[in-house]
């Protein structure tokens, strides 16, 4: 359809140029005669003014005016006038009544020229177009007369062989470029044609090529191609386009991923330092970066010595490097007293890997274990205190025991100084048993409290009983200081008995001989206060700190004298928690301690369910 | 069963110091006795003891720096320290072992045993 159009425009754009052509030719012909008919005009006039006017009278007029007419007829002449110096006619040789149809003008301008002239004009009757020559006769210097021709411009036929030749052979030349040309673009084009067969068929194989050589070629099925492979192109620009957006929204869901593991590892409570292969920091958490003080900016891209130049990090890592198979609990245990003072931190070293197994970087952990390091100490600490503490009283048991059976003992006074050792080593023994087991627990929670209604009196005269005795024999005299009304309190008896006779019981302890003991029963802001003030040895401050401590024993010799089990403290101070009670002390060496024990007080009523 | 060697008993607990006490007057030793390492210390330079028996856990100063404070002594006169322990951790061995002229009994001890232990010092 579009092929036909082309056609027809090409066959009027053809038309259009051999019309075009034509016209020129004919203009350029009729120049071409015009000039000759010019050339013809004078040369005719000229001949014949060679002339003597006479000539053309008397004896030879006859043969001149032949001679004329047979000129005349082979060269077009269509009038031929000579006219003497009067005017009067001499010759005259035109066809019909001709003579009368040219303008009088033309024939005075003619007759009355000294020289050549030439004029066109168009008869008056039938208006056709005739050139006049003209030429004067001179003889001896002196004009004779004059000769007029009339010459008719040739008929220039629209057919002339000259032009269809010319025409043909344009024909012929315009009909072989459009073939070259065609053919031309047809071999330009063909890639073109295999790019929109390739595009449709995606791939090119044999039986596309094929079918590609044996397809003619055609502009308007090459077109549709290529209208189809854009659309094509259109709907993969499409599929891309969609693509590309779901690789994006996917790129923004792992860069919010990758930021959340990189807010992670900066909240997380250990340091970590992740490396490439070749040693250069890519992360560093939050953490490592306070540890050493250090500016991300300053520490990202940097290779791992120089943001941790510790020699001893450095040897451990290039230690596991070396190792063909890491170890999984491969750690040092590492101080670093200017950055962090007293903390130890843990630092393990890991290998990152690919799926391929393939190593592609390092990380570093940096784990604060000052609290895990000052438990198992404190763990070992207590078994060390324990067993010291059990071993003491059996050791004298089993010695004692031992220089008894072997008879090493003679003398009965020392003999019955030695049972009563071991009797008193026993108690002792079984006293830090029970402690243990009381300590133990309370310490797991399973200490249950037989509550019941406790009268603050019976307590307090109770205390005071059970210590009597200790502190009659080092003549300590102890004050009771009591309110006119005791209060009540809700609580297990026995265990408050039990923690408040330990802080009387110490104050006996570490009282020295003729010493006092104030011990105050009063009530205040709903609580029941127990005071015990003592004129002992009193306590540092470094003791004071500890005196809740298991097995903590002063290194004061005067203290340390005295026998404990230094559990009695931290069992009493959890009997007063367990009571939801409060414990203060005071304590000043040579003056002597003050312990507070606060407990709530319970207001007794009848038929209250406690 | 008099002889002249002397042994220092260090103990903070009496004690234990009491029945070395006897058992060692016992076989005819001279006994000294100590609260803790640094009387201990001051009563070796003063009296110079052949026999040493120290308790580890004592408080002004224990057994493990009595040892140490004692080395320097030993070279110029040696003398045996019976070193008595609870528990034998194995950092206490090592320097135990290490030390000149130093042993350990374990407690519960038999006070025979640490008899044994002197004769066996003193040939």
């Amino acid at each position: 359809m579009k092929f036909k159009r082309i056609s027809i425009a090409l066959l009027v754009f053809i038309l259009t140029g051999i019309a075009i052509f034509t016209q020129l030719m004919i203009q350029q012909e009729e120049k071409a005669s015009k000039k000759d008919i010019h050339n013809k005009g004078n040369q005719i006039v000229s001949l014949i003014a060679l002339h003597s006017i006479h000539d053309f009278e008397g004896d030879k007029r006859n043969f001149f005016i032949k001679t004329l007419m047979e000129y005349t007829s082979s060269h077009g002449l269509v009038y031929c006038f000579i006219n003497d110096q009067n005017g009067k006619p001499v010759v005259s040789l035109t066809p019909g009544n001709l003579e009368s149809e040219i303008p009088n003008h033309i024939q005075t301008k003619s007759l009355a020229a000294m020289g050549l002239v030439y004029q066109p004009f168009e008869t008056m009757g039938s208006g056709q177009k005739i050139y006049e020559f003209a030429k004067p006769f001179f003889e001896n210097g002196k004009k004779t007369g004059a000769v007029r021709i009339g010459l008719e411009p040739p008929f220039i036929s629209i057919i002339s062989m000259q032009r269809v030749s010319l025409l043909a052979m344009l024909s012929f030349f315009i009909i072989s470029a459009i073939t070259i040309v065609y053919y031309g673009f047809v071999q330009a084009l063909a890639p073109l044609e295999q790019f929109s067969e390739k595009i449709l068929n995606k791939r090119m194989d044999t039986s596309v090529a094929l079918n590609n050589s044996t397809k003619r070629f055609n502009v308007g099925s090459m077109v549709e191609d290529f209208q189809k492979s854009l659309l094509q192109f259109k709907d993969k620009s499409k599929a891309i386009e969609t693509i590309n957006q779901e690789l994006a929204s996917k790129i923004g869901v792992l860069r919010f991923e990758k930021n959340q593991v990189i807010t992670i590892l900066n909240s997380i409570h250990f340091g970590i330092i992740i490396t490439d292969i070749q040693g250069n920091v890519s992360h560093i958490n939050d953490y490592v970066l306070n540890l050493f003080d250090r500016k991300r900016d300053d520490v990202t891209d940097r290779p791992l010595e120089e943001v941790i130049p510790d020699k001893e990090i450095t040897s451990f890592i290039s230690k596991q490097e070396s190792l063909k198979q890491q170890r999984p609990n491969s750690h040092m245990d590492i101080t670093f007293p200017e950055l962090a003072p007293g903390e130890t931190y843990r630092i393990s070293y890991g290998c990152l890997k690919d799926d391929q197994k393939t190593a592609i970087g390092k990380m570093i952990m940096f784990n604060n274990v000052t609290k895990e390091m000052q438990a198992e100490k404190a763990t070992q600490e207590f078994t060390a205190h324990l067993s010291h503490e059990l071993l003491t009283p059996l050791t004298t048991i089993k010695s004692y025991s031992e220089m008894l059976m072997e008879g090493e003992i003679e003398e009965s006074e020392t003999q019955k100084e030695f049972y009563n050792t071991i009797n008193s080593e026993t108690a002792r023994l079984s006293r830090l048993i029970k402690d243990l087991l009381n300590l133990s627990k309370i310490e797991m929670g399973s200490l249950t409290l037989d509550k019941g209604l406790v009268k603050s009196d019976w307590l307090f005269e109770d205390c005071i009983t059970a210590v009597q005795g200790a502190a009659q024999r080092k003549n300590i005299s102890i004050h009771r200081h009591v309110p006119d009304n005791f209060p009540s309190l809700i609580g297990d008896k026995d265990q408050l008995k039990g923690a408040l006779i330990n802080i009387l019981g110490n104050a006996v302890k570490y009282t020295p001989e003729n010493g006092d003991i104030n011990f105050e029963l009063r009530e205040q802001d709903s609580k029941v206060i127990f005071d015990i003030r003592d004129t002992g040895y009193g306590m540092s401050e470094e003791d004071l700190s500890h005196i809740f401590d298991k097995f903590y024993r002063s290194q004061d010799p005067q203290i340390a004298e005295q026998q404990g089990t230094g559990l009695g403290l931290a069992i009493t101070s959890e009997i007063i928690s367990l009571h939801e009670g409060e414990m203060k002390v005071k304590s000043k060496i040579g003056e002597g301690t003050h312990f507070t024990v606060k407990i709530p007080k319970e207001e007794y009523y009848l038929g209250k369910q406690s | 069963m008099e002889n002249n060697h002397k042994v220092l008993v260090i103990d903070d607990e009496a004690h234990i110091r009491r029945v070395l006490e006897i058992k060692l007057k016992n076989r005819g030793y001279q006994v000294l006795q100590a609260k803790n390492g640094q009387e201990g210390f001051d009563m070796i330079q003063k009296h110079q003891p052949d026999i040493v028996i120290s308790d580890i856990n004592m408080p002004i100063m224990d057994g493990k720096t009595l040892c140490e404070k004692t080395s320097g002594l030993k070279k110029e006169r040696p003398f045996l320290t019976i070193i008595i322990t609870a528990r034998i951790n194995p950092e206490d061995r090592d320097w135990i072992e290490t030390s000149q002229d130093t042993q350990f009994m374990e407690k519960p001890f038999s006070p025979a045993r640490i008899v044994e232990a002197i004769e066996q010092y003193l040939g």
